[in-house]
């Protein structure tokens, strides 16, 4: 546990440092903060594994006045995600040329975003989760802003739905607390009932999480807002912050609702996941621009979890529970590697449109192989993280010739990521009109978009240690 | 008791391409001299390790190799007689492209692109013969697919890129329905080893509807790779790969990897009783025959050799299918044996058009008239494989002919030995007019006044050595292996030993 408040606090401390002290070389900083905040999680983890779930209630109060932090094997290997995630994104920061403009606004806030992310895995009350995801959100906003004029109209879009959510996510943790009386989520799963007040709010809660989470249809700021941003704000914010909310989710509606509400709520939390798969999918097979294909696929993508999200709490199937997270991480992993890659070939050739990929296996070879590599395992082609998660999810879909169309489901939107992501690659491989050599420019920044991409393959190699965390979980 | 040995040695095969292929990738393009000495490097190693493997398993050894992945299916490695039927024929005619590709891109462009992906596309399909279980197959087929595209779309011109999103749509597609059949059965049956009889006997009574959906999913999904009837649209698009590619890969490794995982799905995971039980097989039956004569009329349509060369494949690939649907012996060892003819028929056939292209810019059938005068080693090597193909004895297409002919009366199944006949005066009608424009009609122009080429000094050197040894040689193989079939080391004879095992009561 103290591992885990560790990786929390070295990143907001190390924010506190950056802004007052405000050292010449800032990502040097950031850099060691990153390191020393994923050594912790990785600790995290391992405690977790050895003794497991732990918990934490500061001050020293009980349980319904007190701040709880849990420290359970998902959020632990959430925590892990996220430091990992954020060490190579601020490496990236520091190494791409093109980011030079935004750097010294970009690390305190990114520090920011992180220890907030954490904070947020941690907690397990709905009051504390609403301060984290403020945080949160106000961070986003600012690191979205960093990309200058062009961006602040989608930053404002997203400030103000992000504020909007908050105001609805708070109004039904209000209905809750009234009818209650405790936020805590292991308190509150003990006395929900299936009534008219409990499911109205749970419902507006939900909204809010989803307008955050940009689960489909509440999905339209996503785009504008993660294909503006500088390439690596649009890396954490695609990988990391959109998952914040569906963890909330998660637990709202499998631990705090009673099954008679969980159970609908499940088909149609999974329909919506379906609609995401097939709107997002199609989307990023339209775009002509690469960052917003990227974008939309973070909108399909997310389908997945919302699926599994929905099919577990609809069939009741703890089993799922595994798939749902492994998603998330492989598409956490896989979706950095894409936005860094795409994000170094748009900065390379100055154009945003995808026909400007001509010719990249001979210029800027490793981006594209990143960006292939990654996309593999978002189509979930074996053996990637990927993979495995759409293997997970679909096994229970099998079972049963009335779950078939579920199957078909997933079918389609395997068919529809492998369109888009094969749009991008094979524009690559066509020819160029301009004789161009490969440009040692910007080659230490490309490795680093490669460096997720072959994560979430080694993934599979792991599948099994991750297999038996999730199910020490369940268990 | 497994030694060490027996452990690594799948590992080590996959490993001795897979490990030259990625080396190659870092390379730049002006290290001609390193990237061949990779590349025949892996090319000796894999040969070496492969006919030790085949020692092994003639005298009955088990190799086997397994790393946990999914829960409840590992992934396997393993050398089992049919692995080694494929493995085998990989291997050799992986030697023969990686010269003849050498010769090819003499010079040009992406060479390390092309040469590293070449690896992996060897590595994949050695890979998905070693598998041990479905998911292990299901593994390599996926990177088979991905490793391919790069070569197709290797000239970077805009039809190469509409060729190459044609073949991954089809491909893709196609994995995406084997991945679904695979799982599907996961989810009935689990993943057990690939084992002769098949696994699934126990579980029939009870998901009757579910094994019949796999089978036809997963039939579907290798049918494309297999260039089934109505799935085969992407392998005549493909020919816009260069000629290496269109050899190796779409005459063997691709399409065959394709059927060969029909043959496993029939014999090691259905099995014949249980195929009988749900009648799945007649289908298949009817597919493959309609795929057999619907591509040697496709051929006869066509006027450029190497798209006429692709739908001969089309055909030809699926009298393996046909005969594996058939599920008797005799049908599956002319099955088996096919396998290994086809390939080396149409691999010569395919360097051949390679060499009528580079030589002297031949691509239509109109154009081949007097060829034998001026390419005459070359056109010797393509009647080799073109009346072998018709099934013409010694030569080795006679002899799979021969055991899907007697497998067909055999299985009580007379209607097929028309089939065949048909298809192999179509074949006749669709070869025999190349071989008489080039041995006997008058060239066009006299051969001293064609712009590309002046009179060779030798009949040795009417185009560059690496292009015409491997033609040569693997038209040798496919006169040796049919003259030599009584032996006991031709393809015949490991097939007999395959089916052997297989039909053990």
């Amino acid at each position: 546990m103290n591992a885990a408040l560790v990786s929390m606090v070295v990143p907001f401390f190390a924010a506190m440092l950056v802004l007052m002290w405000r050292p010449r070389q800032q990502s040097w900083l950031v850099i060691v903060a990153s390191i020393v905040s994923l050594l912790a999680a990785v600790m995290a983890l391992l405690s977790v594994i050895d003794s497991g779930p732990q918990s934490l209630n500061l001050g020293g109060w009980e349980s319904p006045l007190a701040i709880r932090f849990q420290l359970m094997p998902v959020n632990a290997l959430l925590i892990v995600t996220t430091a990992v995630i954020h060490l190579i994104v601020v490496c990236f920061a520091a190494s791409s040329h093109h980011c030079q403009p935004i750097k010294q606004a970009f690390w305190p806030l990114a520090l920011l975003l992180h220890g907030s992310l954490v904070a947020l895995w941690l907690s397990m009350d709905l009051f504390n989760w609403y301060v984290t995801l403020e945080l949160l959100g106000l961070a986003a906003v600012a690191l979205v802003t960093l990309a200058g004029q062009k961006a602040l109209r989608a930053a404002l879009d997203y400030l103000l739905l992000s504020l909007f959510a908050s105001l609805t996510y708070l109004l039904g943790v209000v209905m809750l607390y009234g009818q209650y009386g405790t936020l805590d989520i292991a308190l509150l799963a003990t006395l929900t009932e299936a009534d008219r007040v409990t499911q109205t709010a749970l419902l507006l809660i939900s909204a809010g999480l989803m307008l955050k989470a940009a689960l489909w249809p509440l999905h339209l700021w996503l785009p504008a807002a993660h294909s503006s941003a500088p390439t690596p704000v649009s890396a954490l914010l695609s990988a990391l912050v959109v998952k914040a909310p569906l963890f909330i989710l998660w637990l709202l509606w499998s631990r705090v609702a009673p099954s008679e509400l969980a159970v609908p709520m499940g088909f149609w939390l999974a329909l919506l996941g379906g609609g995401a798969l097939l709107i997002g999918g199609w989307s990023a097979c339209r775009t002509p621009h690469l960052k917003t294909l990227v974008a939309y696929s973070t909108v399909a993508q997310l389908g997945y979890g919302l699926l599994a999200l929905g099919l577990l709490l609809h069939w009741q199937l703890n089993d799922l529970q595994a798939a749902l997270w492994l998603f998330v991480v492989a598409h956490a992993m896989a979706k950095t590697s894409m936005f860094l890659a795409a994000g170094e070939i748009q900065a390379a050739t100055g154009k945003k449109r995808l026909n400007s990929l001509r010719g990249m296996t001979l210029t800027m070879p490793v981006a594209l192989f990143a960006f292939a590599v990654a996309g593999g395992s978002l189509i979930g082609l074996p053996p990637s993280g990927g993979f495995i998660a759409k293997w997970l999810l679909i096994q229970p879909m099998l079972i049963e010739p009335a779950y078939w169309p579920w199957a078909l489901l997933v079918i389609i939107a395997t068919l529809l990521s492998a369109a888009y992501v094969f749009r991008v690659v094979s524009q690559g491989f066509r020819q160029s009109s301009v004789s161009a050599t490969a440009s040692e420019h910007g080659k230490s920044a490309q490795w680093l978009a490669l460096l997720p991409a072959i994560l979430v393959w080694l993934m599979a190699l792991f599948s099994e240690p991750l297999l038996q965390l999730m199910d020490v979980f369940s268990a | 008791m497994m030694t060490d040995i027996q452990t690594i040695l799948p590992v080590a095969i996959v490993l001795s391409s897979l490990i030259p292929g990625l080396l190659i990738f870092s390379l730049k393009e002006s290290q001609h001299r390193l990237r061949i000495t990779l590349n025949l490097a892996g090319v000796f190693s894999k040969l070496l390790l492969v006919g030790w493997m085949l020692h092994g398993v003639s005298q009955g050894q088990q190799f086997s190799f397994s790393i946990t992945f999914l829960p409840g299916a590992d992934l396997i490695l393993q050398g089992d007689a049919l692995s080694l039927q494929f493995v085998a024929l990989s291997s050799v005619l992986w030697l023969a492209t990686t010269i003849y590709a050498i010769g090819y891109l003499e010079g040009s462009a992406f060479r390390s692109r092309f040469f590293g992906y070449f690896s992996l596309c060897v590595s994949a399909t050695v890979g998905l013969a070693l598998a041990g279980n479905l998911v292990t197959f299901l593994v390599f087929y996926e990177l088979l697919t991905l490793a391919t595209f790069p070569l197709v779309v290797h000239r970077g011109t805009d039809a190469a890129i509409r060729a190459g999103k044609v073949y991954l749509a089809y491909t893709v597609s196609g994995g995406v329905l084997v991945l679904m059949g695979v799982a599907l059965l996961h989810a009935l049956a689990g993943t057990p080893d690939f084992i002769p009889g098949g696994y699934l006997s126990p579980v029939v009574d009870q998901h009757q509807a579910g094994l019949t959906l796999a089978f036809v999913l997963m039939v579907l999904g290798l049918g494309v790779k297999a260039a089934l009837l109505p799935v085969h649209g992407w392998l005549p698009q493909a020919m816009v790969a260069p000629a290496p590619v269109s050899a190796l890969l779409h005459a063997v490794a691709v399409v065959k990897a394709g059927a060969f995982g029909i043959i496993r799905l029939v014999y090691d995971v259905y099995g014949i009783e249980t195929l009988s039980i749900l009648q799945l097989t007649q289908g298949l039956m009817i597919l493959a025959a309609a795929t057999i004569i619907y591509g040697s009329i496709r051929a006869l349509q066509q006027t450029e050799i190497k798209k006429r060369l692709a739908y001969s494949t089309v055909s030809q690939v699926s009298y393996i299918t046909l005969g594996v649907a058939m599920l008797g012996p005799i049908a599956a060892i002319g099955a088996l044996v096919h396998l290994v003819h086809q390939g080396l028929m149409k691999i010569t056939l395919f360097f051949c058009a390679g060499n009528f292209a580079e030589t002297l810019n031949i691509h239509h059938i109109r154009e081949m008239n007097g060829l034998g005068q001026r390419m005459p080693l070359t056109m010797a090597a393509f009647t080799v494989g073109a009346l072998g193909m018709i099934g013409v004895p010694p030569i080795a297409g006679f002899i799979s002919k021969w055991y899907l002919g007697l497998g067909a009366l055999e299985t009580g199944q007379p209607w097929i030995l028309w089939v065949f006949v048909g298809s192999g005066l179509l074949n006749a009608a669709y070869f025999l007019p190349l071989l008489y424009r080039g041995w006997f009609a008058k060239p066009a122009v006299e051969w001293a006044a064609h712009p590309q080429a002046r009179r060779p000094a030798s009949v040795w050197n009417e185009t560059h050595w690496m292009l015409l040894w491997p033609t040569l040689f693997t038209a040798l193989l496919a006169i040796v292996t049919g003259i030599l079939a009584g032996s006991d080391f031709s393809p015949l004879a490991w097939a007999q030993l395959i089916v052997a095992r297989e039909f053990a009561p």
